[in-house]
């Protein structure tokens, strides 16, 4: 074992460091938290699950090739199945569970004392956790939604104007998971079982709550997505994207980029002051 | 020399559970054992004094700085987690990198100050093994190199020794001893004594949340006045070595131990009772074979405090 040799040339210049640690803290924990995050068990599921809109874009697509004499319309299938399966169902099990993790998961996996005893500053660590999330679900579900619709739109490839209908799906997808991982963030930050009650919120109130006539049902953010997102109202499925009272395009844009910025600061303030229980 | 680490009225609860109450201490640079058992408070307190945990009452300074909030003074800080807890699937290279770029070192400088770190803690053959198939013994050694890494000033060390081999041990004890010679300061908890003995002689008693004495080991123990100190003397003249010393007031109580040259005083007062002793050497009226003190180590002392003896 050989002895200790203090090193007197790594110097800490602390004034110049002390305004950038908060940045600088953000980047190394995305960075961190990005590098943990693509090998995890829980984002290799997710990658999996992210398959099954191009499983279902690719059992249509057979489908049509041996029933050729059917009529097939892939803008359609892909804006009243996949998109419906990937914002109702897969953006919400997604979100939640990055969500919920970023605040908790180092607590319960006992490696909460080696962030936070670290020249970072907390908020940091929730941005960065928050940040690397998002991307992570982005290109999980982006993967999935990109793949499906140009199965389905293979006959459309070469029509520019289709890709208008992607890159507006591919913004929404973006707002929607900035919104919900926020919200979740918030959540798991703030009380305990968040999963549970995460589960209550994304398939009890944020469907329950879209039924109810007035302004009660911009109490959930799906009213909001469904605002912008181009899905149809009519048709086989529609019953799935029922909204009464639609918000303007704009406005719902806003209320998404407000929820995500309200519910992260929110998160923030609690994980300042977040600490382990006396059993952990 | 100025205390680097200060708590005052230091409390903490659970809920209705005590932590810690009414905690003062003066911690300066060098080795100090913080010595406990088990529930005693010692994780609360390094908790407290690392920003994991708010006081309830009270406050802990590092240089004259309150801990919450100043990120800044982590830079200074190197702590050492009782949990047995390391990132998932990381292999032990990548758990010392990426806490060092926590750090705020460049990856290039990380990288550099891994391998170092590995070499020292003699685990760069298994650098890229997952830490899940390290033994104890080594991920014990990889804690302690990602507490050491960024060569803090203080370092703060929650029972680092559990669980270790004899060897093990020993190589650990070895590498926290040449870092507090560094003239930095250590705080090292443990439950068990001969490790905190091994370390240094500078400890804090903790149990049930309180203090219950700081300073050299020798010190608390002759704060304790209701106990008195037990000395081995060998001579050949014990037996009239007893008859003069059964005369003095500080002399409570003499035994004599299985051989008839070994004699077993208990005295309330040991600076007079080796003044008497001697004189009477001094004065040829006994020869002395060896001296001892039995009860003077860290299992002693603790008894004493918190009731056992």
């Amino acid at each position: 074992m050989k002895k200790i040799q203090v090193r007197h040339d790594i110097q800490y210049d602390n004034s110049r460091m002390k305004g950038s640690l908060f940045l600088s803290g953000i980047r190394i924990v995305f960075q961190l938290s990005f590098f943990q995050g693509k090998r995890s068990k829980k984002s290799r599921l997710f990658a999996l699950l992210s398959f099954s809109p191009i499983a279902l874009a690719l059992f249509l697509r057979i489908h049509q090739t041996l029933s050729p004499e059917r009529s097939f319309d892939g803008l359609y299938f892909f804006n009243n199945a996949i998109l419906i399966f990937i914002f109702q169902f897969l953006i919400l099990v997604l979100t939640l569970f990055y969500g919920t993790s970023i605040s908790t998961e180092d607590l319960e996996a006992g490696t909460w004392a080696y962030l936070v005893t670290r020249p970072i500053p907390r908020a940091s660590i929730v941005i960065g956790k928050y940040l690397s999330s998002l991307i992570l679900a982005a290109a999980i579900i982006g993967t999935g939604l990109i793949v499906s619709f140009l199965i389905l739109n293979l006959e459309s490839l070469a029509r520019i104007s289709i890709y208008g209908y992607l890159i507006k799906d591919l913004a929404v997808l973006w707002l929607a998971l900035m919104a919900y991982t926020s919200f979740f963030t918030f959540l798991g930050a703030s009380i305990r079982r968040s999963v549970f009650f995460g589960l209550i919120f994304s398939f009890g109130w944020e469907n329950v709550i879209q039924y109810f006539p007035g302004s009660t049902q911009r109490l959930a953010i799906i009213h909001y997505i469904k605002s912008i997102i181009p899905l149809p109202s009519s048709g086989r499925f529609s019953f799935l994207t029922f909204q009464l009272e639609p918000t303007k395009p704009a406005y719902a844009v806003l209320a998404l980029l407000g929820i995500s910025l309200f519910f992260l600061v929110l998160a923030c303030l609690i994980f300042i002051y977040k600490e382990p229980r006396a059993e952990d | 020399m100025k205390p680097r680490i200060v708590t005052e009225h230091l409390s903490r609860w659970y809920g209705n559970v005590l932590g810690l109450s009414d905690v003062n201490l003066e911690i300066g640079p060098g080795i100090t054992g913080l010595l406990g058992p088990n529930g005693a408070g010692k994780s609360t307190l390094l908790k407290l004094i690392t920003g994991q945990i708010r006081p309830s009452l009270g406050r802990v300074t590092i240089d004259g700085q309150p801990v919450r909030g100043r990120t800044d003074l982590f830079f200074r800080l190197g702590y050492c987690p009782e949990q047995d807890a390391f990132f998932d699937g990381f292999t032990g290279w990548e758990f010392l990198y990426w806490l060092l770029r926590l750090h705020h070192f460049s990856g290039e400088k990380a990288a550099e100050k891994t391998e170092e770190m590995l070499r020292l803690v003699e685990l760069e053959a298994d650098a890229y093994r997952p830490i899940r198939s390290y033994s104890r013994g080594m991920r014990q050694r990889l804690k302690l190199a990602q507490a050491l890494a960024h060569e803090p000033e203080i370092l703060i060390l929650d029972e680092p020794l559990n669980g270790l081999d004899p060897l093990s041990k020993r190589k650990m004890i070895r590498l926290i001893r040449d870092f507090g010679q560094e003239g930095r300061l250590v705080l090292v908890s443990s439950h068990i004594l001969p490790e905190i003995e091994a370390l240094t002689r500078q400890i804090i008693l903790i149990h049930q949340g309180k203090v219950f004495a700081q300073g050299d080991i020798h010190e608390i123990r002759d704060l304790i006045e209701r106990h008195p100190h037990v000395v081995s003397v060998k001579s050949r003249n014990a037996r009239r070595l007893a008859a003069w010393l059964i005369q003095q007031p500080y002399v409570v109580k003499i035994y004599f131990g299985e051989n008839d040259d070994n004699l077993f005083v208990e005295t309330r007062d040991r600076d007079k009772f080796f003044n008497f002793l001697l004189e009477l050497v001094a004065a040829g009226e006994i020869e002395l074979e060896e001296i001892t003190s039995p009860d003077d180590n860290l299992q002693a002392v603790f008894d004493y405090l918190i009731g056992k003896a």
